[in-house]
Protein backbone atom coordinates (compact mmCIF):
# COMPACT_ATOMS: atom_id res chain seq x y z
CA UNK A 1 0.00 0.00 0.00
CA UNK A 2 1.38 3.45 -0.77
CA UNK A 3 2.10 5.69 2.23
CA UNK A 4 -0.75 8.11 1.58
CA UNK A 5 -3.53 5.53 1.51
CA UNK A 6 -1.88 3.64 4.35
CA UNK A 7 -1.98 6.75 6.55
CA UNK A 8 -5.54 7.50 5.47
CA UNK A 9 -6.63 4.00 6.41
CA UNK A 10 -4.92 4.19 9.80
CA UNK A 11 -6.49 7.57 10.45
CA UNK A 12 -10.01 6.42 9.67
CA UNK A 13 -9.58 3.54 12.09
CA UNK A 14 -8.27 5.82 14.85
CA UNK A 15 -9.19 9.48 14.32
CA UNK A 16 -7.16 10.70 17.30
CA UNK A 17 -3.85 9.81 15.65
CA UNK A 18 -1.57 12.56 14.41
CA UNK A 19 0.52 12.22 11.29
CA UNK A 20 4.13 13.19 11.64
CA UNK A 21 5.53 15.34 8.90
CA UNK A 22 9.06 15.12 7.48
CA UNK A 23 9.73 11.44 7.94
CA UNK A 24 11.07 9.15 5.24
CA UNK A 25 8.59 6.44 6.16
CA UNK A 26 4.94 6.97 7.10
CA UNK A 27 4.79 7.85 10.77
CA UNK A 28 2.07 8.57 13.32
CA UNK A 29 1.95 9.74 16.94
CA UNK A 30 -0.44 8.27 19.45
CA UNK A 31 -1.25 8.96 23.08
CA UNK A 32 0.14 6.24 25.37
CA UNK A 33 -3.37 5.48 26.59
CA UNK A 34 -4.42 4.51 23.09
CA UNK A 35 -1.26 2.67 22.17
CA UNK A 36 -2.57 -0.85 22.73
CA UNK A 37 -5.79 -0.28 20.82
CA UNK A 38 -3.94 1.26 17.88
CA UNK A 39 -1.35 -1.50 17.82
CA UNK A 40 -4.04 -4.18 17.89
CA UNK A 41 -5.74 -2.59 14.88
CA UNK A 42 -2.45 -2.29 13.06
CA UNK A 43 -1.65 -5.93 13.58
CA UNK A 44 -5.08 -7.42 12.93
CA UNK A 45 -6.73 -5.20 10.29
CA UNK A 46 -6.87 -7.22 7.08
CA UNK A 47 -5.44 -4.40 4.96
CA UNK A 48 -2.69 -3.48 7.42
CA UNK A 49 -1.43 -6.72 8.97
CA UNK A 50 1.69 -5.33 10.63
CA UNK A 51 2.90 -8.70 11.86
CA UNK A 52 6.54 -7.81 12.54
CA UNK A 53 7.86 -5.41 15.15
CA UNK A 54 11.25 -4.57 13.69
CA UNK A 55 12.46 -2.47 16.56
CA UNK A 56 11.36 -0.57 19.58
CA UNK A 57 13.37 2.11 21.27
CA UNK A 58 13.04 5.28 23.30
CA UNK A 59 14.41 8.79 22.89
CA UNK A 60 15.06 11.10 25.80
CA UNK A 61 13.98 14.76 25.57
CA UNK A 62 14.86 16.16 29.00
CA UNK A 63 14.07 19.74 27.93
CA UNK A 64 10.50 18.81 27.07
CA UNK A 65 10.22 16.38 29.98
CA UNK A 66 9.23 13.41 27.85
CA UNK A 67 10.41 10.12 26.45
CA UNK A 68 9.41 9.31 22.94
CA UNK A 69 8.77 5.61 22.40
CA UNK A 70 9.35 4.51 18.83
CA UNK A 71 7.92 1.37 17.27
CA UNK A 72 9.01 0.42 13.77
CA UNK A 73 6.50 -1.93 12.18
CA UNK A 74 6.63 -3.97 9.01
CA UNK A 75 4.06 -6.11 7.30
CA UNK A 76 5.41 -9.28 5.74
CA UNK A 77 2.00 -9.74 4.11
CA UNK A 78 1.72 -6.38 2.34
CA UNK A 79 5.33 -5.24 2.49
CA UNK A 80 4.68 -1.79 3.98
CA UNK A 81 6.26 0.07 6.88
CA UNK A 82 4.95 2.30 9.63
CA UNK A 83 6.58 4.17 12.46
CA UNK A 84 4.48 4.64 15.58
CA UNK A 85 5.60 7.13 18.22
CA UNK A 86 4.16 7.70 21.68
CA UNK A 87 5.19 10.30 24.23
CA UNK A 88 5.35 9.40 27.89
CA UNK A 89 5.97 11.68 30.84
CA UNK A 90 9.65 11.71 31.81
CA UNK A 91 9.02 11.93 35.54
CA UNK A 92 6.63 8.97 35.47
CA UNK A 93 7.53 6.96 32.37
CA UNK A 94 4.90 4.24 32.24
CA UNK A 95 3.70 2.73 28.99
CA UNK A 96 1.59 -0.31 28.14
CA UNK A 97 3.58 -3.34 27.05
CA UNK A 98 2.99 -4.71 23.55
CA UNK A 99 4.40 -8.14 24.41
CA UNK A 100 0.97 -9.66 23.94
CA UNK A 101 0.93 -8.56 20.31
CA UNK A 102 4.52 -9.23 19.34
CA UNK A 103 6.44 -11.55 21.70
CA UNK A 104 9.79 -10.05 20.59
CA UNK A 105 8.76 -6.82 22.30
CA UNK A 106 9.62 -8.51 25.57
CA UNK A 107 13.34 -8.15 24.81
CA UNK A 108 13.09 -4.75 23.22
CA UNK A 109 11.14 -3.36 26.12
CA UNK A 110 13.62 -4.84 28.55
CA UNK A 111 16.35 -2.98 26.70
CA UNK A 112 14.44 0.30 26.83
CA UNK A 113 13.87 -0.27 30.53
CA UNK A 114 17.52 -1.14 31.08
CA UNK A 115 19.00 1.90 29.39
CA UNK A 116 16.24 4.51 29.62
CA UNK A 117 14.17 3.45 32.59
CA UNK A 118 10.83 3.29 30.80
CA UNK A 119 8.43 1.10 32.75
CA UNK A 120 6.06 -1.22 30.94
CA UNK A 121 2.69 -2.27 32.30
CA UNK A 122 2.00 -6.01 32.10
CA UNK A 123 5.48 -6.91 30.97
CA UNK A 124 6.06 -10.52 32.09
CA UNK A 125 9.72 -10.13 33.09
CA UNK A 126 10.93 -6.54 33.34
CA UNK A 127 14.56 -7.01 34.41
CA UNK A 128 17.81 -5.48 33.24
CA UNK A 129 19.16 -7.15 30.13
CA UNK A 130 22.60 -5.67 29.31
CA UNK A 131 23.76 -4.07 32.53
CA UNK A 132 24.51 -5.78 35.80
CA UNK A 133 21.52 -6.36 38.04
CA UNK A 134 22.90 -4.03 40.70
CA UNK A 135 23.43 -1.10 38.35
CA UNK A 136 22.09 2.18 39.67
CA UNK A 137 20.43 4.55 37.20
CA UNK A 138 19.64 4.44 33.51
CA UNK A 139 22.73 5.34 31.49
CA UNK A 140 21.19 6.43 28.19
CA UNK A 141 19.26 9.21 29.87
CA UNK A 142 20.85 12.49 28.92
CA UNK A 143 21.38 13.54 32.54
CA UNK A 144 22.96 10.26 33.67
CA UNK A 145 26.00 10.63 35.92
CA UNK A 146 28.05 8.24 37.98
CA UNK A 147 31.18 8.61 40.05
CA UNK A 148 33.39 6.72 37.59
CA UNK A 149 32.43 8.72 34.50
CA UNK A 150 34.73 11.50 33.27
CA UNK A 151 33.39 14.67 31.73
CA UNK A 152 35.08 15.75 28.53
CA UNK A 153 37.13 18.83 29.48
CA UNK A 154 35.97 21.92 27.63
CA UNK B 1 76.21 -19.74 38.13
CA UNK B 2 74.24 -22.88 37.45
CA UNK B 3 71.05 -21.10 38.37
CA UNK B 4 71.81 -18.24 36.02
CA UNK B 5 72.32 -20.65 33.15
CA UNK B 6 69.17 -22.54 34.06
CA UNK B 7 67.34 -19.22 34.12
CA UNK B 8 68.58 -18.38 30.68
CA UNK B 9 67.44 -21.72 29.34
CA UNK B 10 64.05 -21.52 31.02
CA UNK B 11 63.48 -17.96 29.92
CA UNK B 12 64.45 -18.81 26.38
CA UNK B 13 61.95 -21.65 26.38
CA UNK B 14 59.24 -19.49 27.91
CA UNK B 15 59.77 -16.60 25.57
CA UNK B 16 59.64 -18.74 22.45
CA UNK B 17 56.55 -20.71 23.33
CA UNK B 18 53.98 -18.18 24.44
CA UNK B 19 50.51 -19.62 24.23
CA UNK B 20 47.99 -16.84 23.83
CA UNK B 21 44.47 -17.07 25.15
CA UNK B 22 41.64 -16.88 22.62
CA UNK B 23 40.17 -13.75 24.06
CA UNK B 24 39.12 -10.67 22.15
CA UNK B 25 36.81 -7.97 23.33
CA UNK B 26 36.47 -5.60 20.42
CA UNK B 27 37.64 -4.57 16.94
CA UNK B 28 41.35 -4.93 17.88
CA UNK B 29 40.78 -8.68 18.18
CA UNK B 30 40.21 -8.87 14.44
CA UNK B 31 43.66 -7.46 13.87
CA UNK B 32 45.49 -9.01 16.82
CA UNK B 33 44.21 -12.55 16.88
CA UNK B 34 42.67 -13.14 13.48
CA UNK B 35 44.82 -11.19 11.02
CA UNK B 36 48.09 -11.96 12.80
CA UNK B 37 47.21 -15.61 13.19
CA UNK B 38 46.34 -16.03 9.52
CA UNK B 39 48.78 -16.95 6.80
CA UNK B 40 49.70 -13.50 5.51
CA UNK B 41 51.26 -12.21 8.74
CA UNK B 42 51.61 -15.56 10.48
CA UNK B 43 52.05 -15.41 14.22
CA UNK B 44 53.62 -18.87 14.03
CA UNK B 45 56.91 -17.29 12.98
CA UNK B 46 57.31 -16.13 16.58
CA UNK B 47 56.20 -19.35 18.19
CA UNK B 48 53.05 -17.85 19.64
CA UNK B 49 50.37 -19.25 17.37
CA UNK B 50 48.95 -21.88 19.69
CA UNK B 51 45.90 -19.90 20.72
CA UNK B 52 44.15 -21.86 23.42
CA UNK B 53 40.48 -21.74 24.21
CA UNK B 54 41.16 -22.67 27.83
CA UNK B 55 42.82 -20.34 30.30
CA UNK B 56 44.46 -23.29 32.00
CA UNK B 57 46.61 -23.91 28.96
CA UNK B 58 47.45 -20.31 28.10
CA UNK B 59 50.12 -18.04 29.49
CA UNK B 60 49.71 -14.93 27.36
CA UNK B 61 46.63 -12.76 27.51
CA UNK B 62 46.30 -10.33 24.63
CA UNK B 63 43.79 -7.73 25.69
CA UNK B 64 42.51 -6.71 22.28
CA UNK B 65 39.90 -4.06 22.78
CA UNK B 66 37.96 -2.09 25.33
CA UNK B 67 37.09 -3.65 28.65
CA UNK B 68 33.64 -2.75 29.88
CA UNK B 69 32.60 -2.73 33.50
CA UNK B 70 30.65 -5.94 33.03
CA UNK B 71 33.67 -7.66 31.47
CA UNK B 72 36.25 -6.47 34.00
CA UNK B 73 35.53 -9.00 36.78
CA UNK B 74 35.34 -11.80 34.21
CA UNK B 75 38.66 -10.78 32.74
CA UNK B 76 40.21 -10.67 36.19
CA UNK B 77 38.91 -14.19 36.77
CA UNK B 78 40.43 -15.42 33.51
CA UNK B 79 43.72 -13.80 34.42
CA UNK B 80 43.78 -15.46 37.79
CA UNK B 81 43.03 -18.85 36.26
CA UNK B 82 45.88 -18.63 33.79
CA UNK B 83 49.00 -20.73 34.24
CA UNK B 84 51.93 -18.97 35.88
CA UNK B 85 54.12 -17.25 34.78
CA UNK B 86 51.53 -15.29 32.85
CA UNK B 87 52.02 -12.32 30.61
CA UNK B 88 49.67 -9.61 29.43
CA UNK B 89 49.87 -7.49 26.30
CA UNK B 90 47.38 -4.64 25.99
CA UNK B 91 46.84 -3.60 22.39
CA UNK B 92 45.08 -0.52 21.11
CA UNK B 93 44.13 2.73 22.74
CA UNK B 94 41.00 1.21 24.27
CA UNK B 95 42.94 -1.32 26.29
CA UNK B 96 45.62 1.23 27.17
CA UNK B 97 43.50 4.13 28.38
CA UNK B 98 39.90 3.71 27.32
CA UNK B 99 40.79 5.43 24.06
CA UNK B 100 37.82 6.98 22.29
CA UNK B 101 35.62 5.96 25.21
CA UNK B 102 37.61 7.71 27.87
CA UNK B 103 35.14 10.54 28.38
CA UNK B 104 31.38 10.46 28.88
CA UNK B 105 31.22 6.70 28.77
CA UNK B 106 29.20 4.86 31.34
CA UNK B 107 30.72 1.46 30.65
CA UNK B 108 34.30 1.43 29.43
CA UNK B 109 37.08 0.89 31.98
CA UNK B 110 39.86 3.41 31.43
CA UNK B 111 42.68 1.03 30.66
CA UNK B 112 43.02 -2.70 31.15
CA UNK B 113 45.70 -2.04 33.75
CA UNK B 114 42.97 -1.00 36.16
CA UNK B 115 42.03 -4.67 36.17
CA UNK B 116 45.18 -6.75 35.56
CA UNK B 117 48.89 -5.91 35.48
CA UNK B 118 50.09 -5.33 31.93
CA UNK B 119 53.60 -6.13 30.64
CA UNK B 120 53.60 -4.54 27.21
CA UNK B 121 51.39 -1.87 25.71
CA UNK B 122 51.04 -1.69 21.95
CA UNK B 123 49.60 1.64 20.82
CA UNK B 124 47.39 2.10 17.78
CA UNK B 125 43.74 1.99 16.82
CA UNK B 126 44.06 -0.78 15.91
CA UNK B 127 47.81 -1.46 15.90
CA UNK B 128 49.03 -2.96 12.67
CA UNK B 129 50.00 -6.64 12.83
CA UNK B 130 53.63 -5.52 12.53
CA UNK B 131 53.17 -3.34 15.58
CA UNK B 132 51.71 -6.26 17.45
CA UNK B 133 54.67 -8.41 16.45
CA UNK B 134 56.94 -5.68 17.69
CA UNK B 135 55.11 -5.80 21.01
CA UNK B 136 55.41 -9.57 21.09
CA UNK B 137 59.14 -9.40 20.37
CA UNK B 138 59.47 -6.82 23.12
CA UNK B 139 57.72 -9.15 25.51
CA UNK B 140 59.99 -12.02 24.47
CA UNK B 141 63.01 -9.85 25.10
CA UNK B 142 61.66 -8.83 28.48
CA UNK B 143 61.09 -12.46 29.40
CA UNK B 144 64.61 -13.44 28.38
CA UNK B 145 66.17 -10.63 30.36
CA UNK B 146 63.69 -10.64 33.18
CA UNK B 147 62.54 -13.17 35.68
CA UNK B 148 64.72 -15.60 37.58
CA UNK B 149 63.43 -18.75 39.17
CA UNK B 150 64.66 -17.51 42.52
CA UNK B 151 62.27 -14.59 42.46
CA UNK B 152 59.27 -15.65 40.46
CA UNK B 153 56.97 -12.81 39.59
CA UNK B 154 59.60 -10.08 39.78
CA UNK B 155 59.91 -8.65 36.32
CA UNK B 156 60.92 -5.65 34.33
CA UNK B 157 58.59 -2.71 34.36
CA UNK B 158 55.85 -2.51 31.74
CA UNK B 159 56.84 -0.82 28.50
CA UNK B 160 55.12 0.93 25.67
CA UNK B 161 56.22 -0.94 22.55
CA UNK B 162 55.57 1.40 19.67
CA UNK B 163 56.93 0.39 16.31
CA UNK B 164 59.82 2.79 15.50
CA UNK B 165 58.45 5.79 13.69
CA UNK B 166 60.41 5.60 10.49
CA UNK B 167 59.51 1.98 9.75
CA UNK B 168 56.70 1.63 7.26
CA UNK B 169 54.66 -1.36 6.27
CA UNK B 170 56.06 -1.01 2.79
CA UNK B 171 59.63 -1.28 4.03
CA UNK B 172 58.91 -4.31 6.15
CA UNK B 173 57.23 -6.04 3.21
CA UNK B 174 60.11 -5.17 0.90
CA UNK B 175 62.62 -6.49 3.40
CA UNK B 176 60.76 -9.75 3.85
CA UNK B 177 60.40 -10.12 0.08
CA UNK B 178 64.12 -9.47 -0.46
CA UNK B 179 65.05 -11.93 2.26
CA UNK B 180 62.83 -14.54 0.66
CA UNK B 181 64.30 -13.87 -2.75
CA UNK B 182 67.97 -13.74 -1.81
CA UNK B 183 68.47 -16.05 1.09
CA UNK B 184 65.77 -18.61 0.96
CA UNK B 185 66.06 -19.81 -2.62
CA UNK B 186 67.68 -23.18 -3.12
CA UNK B 187 68.14 -25.50 -6.03
CA UNK B 188 66.35 -28.62 -4.85
CA UNK B 189 68.23 -31.10 -7.08
CA UNK B 190 71.56 -29.63 -6.19
CA UNK B 191 70.73 -29.57 -2.50
CA UNK B 192 69.50 -33.15 -2.63
CA UNK B 193 72.67 -34.33 -4.36
CA UNK B 194 74.87 -32.68 -1.77
CA UNK B 195 73.46 -34.73 1.06
CA UNK B 196 75.98 -37.23 2.46
CA UNK B 197 73.56 -40.07 2.00
CA UNK B 198 73.03 -39.16 -1.60
CA UNK B 199 76.75 -39.39 -2.19
CA UNK B 200 76.91 -42.71 -0.41
CA UNK B 201 74.03 -44.12 -2.47
CA UNK B 202 75.71 -42.94 -5.66
CA UNK B 203 78.90 -44.75 -4.64
CA UNK B 204 77.00 -47.97 -3.96
CA UNK B 205 75.34 -47.80 -7.34
CA UNK B 206 78.67 -47.19 -9.03
CA UNK B 207 80.31 -50.06 -7.20
CA UNK B 208 77.42 -52.37 -8.01
CA UNK B 209 77.50 -51.46 -11.69
CA UNK B 210 81.25 -52.09 -11.83
CA UNK B 211 80.80 -55.55 -10.44
S1 LIG C 1 41.80 0.66 19.99
FE1 LIG C 1 40.58 1.10 18.16
S2 LIG C 1 40.59 -0.83 17.00
FE2 LIG C 1 41.23 -1.30 19.11
S3 LIG C 1 39.39 -1.91 20.18
FE3 LIG C 1 39.66 0.30 20.52
S4 LIG C 1 38.45 1.26 18.90
FE4 LIG C 1 38.77 -0.87 18.30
Amino acid sequence: MDPESLLALVETAHPTLRRRPLTDRPAVSVAPGELLAVMTTLRDHADLRFDLLITHTAIDYPGENRFELIYLLYSTVHGHWLIVAADVDRTRPVAPSVCGLWPIAEWQEREAYDLMGVLYDNHPDLRRVFLEDDWVGFPLRKDYQDEYMLELPK
Amino acid sequence: MAITRLDAAINLARSNSLWPLMFGTKCCAIEMLMATGAAHHDLARFGAEVARASVRQADLMVIAGAIVKKMAPRMRLLYEQMAEPRYVIATGSCAISGGPFMYNSYTVVRGADEVVPVDVYVPGCPPRPEAFFWGLLTLQRMIREGETIREPGVRRKPVMAALPEDVSLHEIRAEIRAALANENVIDVTQAANQKPWARKVREWIQRASLR
